[in-house]
């Protein structure tokens, strides 16, 4: 049985190579900075955290389920992890709406961004959840993509060595 | 206690490390030393200390690894986290890749011991050490030569003996004739140089011990070294292409920069030689300040220390066994 998790989803988006190793346990997150940086603000900002089935939510608030991140440099994978837990609600019966907050916004005007799981967004997320299953699956780690985004991630020292 | 700007701590002394609130204490000698736990990831004891189970949950909480050594500076063992990083993928494949590959890496990593040997002994021999050329041509010409005609890893094995012996025996070109070994002799050593390497390399094999634990290598499956070793043998894989410009590097620096001397540092009885604790501080301070010396890494564009190229030897070997990635050990000329 393949364990879906939000995180999974958002590496997913974010990189393939992350999502994979992610999942199958070979976890760097420990020892980046940034991830650390990013934690401590979830601290500082005194989430609730609700761990449903296999997702933590941070927060929710009347309609909202609300998302926090450290900034918002990888908007579409956390509009994607944000999609799935709504999904994931909605499935129990439970329709609510999303915002991811952004602690640093480097590149957005805005701080708070809304997500709505329409019909469009709801397709999308299935094919993808389809999508991250047969990657999954195979017994194969995706390559190294080489982009500017890698110098950031916790994988760096890892898949450049 | 002597404390390092580090992250380690060494406790020399007799007495007892504690739990006090949620800070270790450690009282000995008449005195509280207190040490903070956020910045500690190891204590290294070389003392008989006394030790109770509170302190273990402390150390467990944040992470930290005791490394436990007897009087006669032997390594008893680890009090060693519960594991945080296990992947049970990589752990089927690492048994896996011992079954297909073991011979592979295993010809690798005594390759890059030769390799960085050649590196430290050509300081040497490029201020005027004529008599080490041979031994430096053999190494660059003939061991993997040698290598390639391996089978088996007894095979492998008595090259790297071969590499090591050799070795052993060019020390009496360049250092210091008051430490000029014999013969190597362990378990116990009896003479200074012997003693210095045995203690050099179990203190490089406890901070391989505890790179590897950063990482999802499962530490007892090893390539070179038998996993029947009843120790977590990866470790000692891992720690052999180090021992050269760790180990032996500060080794060689101490003795002829004069910073041990025969007489001021070591005790003989019987037929052993030990370091004094004046000794062991001493090597042991300048050891760690060459494990955290750092220098960029080409590849990544980073600095790095030494430490670090430990850990990322292990990156390098995940990345053999769930990706087939080519294996070659940390090779100080390219420093990567």
């Amino acid at each position: 049985m393949i364990n879906i998790t939000g995180t999974v989803v958002n590496y997913y988006v974010h990189c393939k190579r992350q999502c994979y190793l992610f999942y199958n346990k070979i976890e760097m997150e420990d020892e980046s900075e940034l991830v650390r940086i990013g934690r401590a603000l979830h601290e500082e900002k005194e989430t609730e955290e609700i761990a449903i089935e296999n997702i933590k939510l941070d927060k929710m608030k009347g309609d909202y389920l609300i998302e926090l991140k450290k900034s918002d440099a990888d908007l579409d994978a956390a509009k994607a992890q944000l999609l799935y837990y709504l999904y994931i609600l909605k499935n129990k019966g439970i329709v609510k709406k999303g915002k991811i907050e952004v602690v640093e916004k480097n590149k957005q005007n805005h701080k708070v961004i809304e997500v709505l799981l329409d019909e469009q967004n709801e397709n999308y997320l299935k094919k993808m959840l389809t999508d991250i299953e047969e990657l999954l699956e195979k017994n194969k780690v995706p390559k190294v993509e080489k982009d500017k985004k890698c110098k950031k991630c916790a994988y760096y020292p890892y898949c450049y060595i | 206690m002597r404390r390092l700007r580090t992250s380690t701590r060494v406790i020399m002394s007799m007495g007892t490390l504690e739990r006090k609130d949620n800070s270790l204490c450690f009282k000995g000698e008449g005195k509280k030393v207190y040490i903070p736990v956020e910045n500690t990831k190891e204590i290294y004891a070389l003392q008989e200390i006394n030790l109770n189970s509170k302190l273990f949950g402390l150390l467990a909480k944040h992470g930290i690894i005791l490394h436990i050594f007897d009087y006669y500076c032997n390594y008893c063992g680890s009090f060693y986290p519960r594991e945080k990083h296990i992947s049970g993928k990589l752990t089927i494949e690492q048994v896996g890749c011992y079954h297909k590959y073991k011979e592979k890496i295993a010809k690798r990593i005594v390759s890059g011991i030769g390799k960085n040997i050649y590196e430290v002994l050509y300081h040497y021999y490029r201020h005027g050490k004529q008599e080490l050329k041979e031994y430096l041509d053999w190494l660059a010409l003939k061991v993997d030569e040698r290598l390639e005609e391996c089978v088996t890893i007894n095979d492998i094995m008595a090259v790297e003996g071969e590499i090591w012996s050799k070795f052993y025996n060019s020390f009496q070109y360049f250092l210091n004739p008051d430490f000029i070994m014999n013969k190597r002799v362990k378990r116990p050593p009896d003479n200074p140089i012997n003693a210095l390497i045995s203690f050099g390399n179990s203190v490089l094999y406890t901070k391989t011990i505890s790179q590897l634990y950063q990482t999802q290598l499962d530490p007892s499956i090893s390539f070179l070294h038998s996993p029947a070793e009843r120790r977590l043998s990866l470790s000692l894989d891992l720690s052999e292409v180090f021992k050269p410009i760790i180990v032996f590097k500060t080794i060689f620096e101490c003795i002829n920069n004069r910073r041990l001397s025969v007489e001021k540092h070591f005790r003989k009885k019987y037929n052993y030689c030990l370091l004094n604790d004046d000794g062991k501080q001493i090597f042991l301070t300048e050891l760690f300040l060459r494990m955290e010396e750092t220098f960029l890494n080409p590849k990544l564009n980073k600095t790095m220390s030494y430490l670090t190229a430990i850990k990322y030897d292990g990156y390098k070997l995940i990345k053999f066994i769930l990706e087939g990635e080519e294996f070659y050990p940390f090779n100080i000329k390219e420093k990567i």
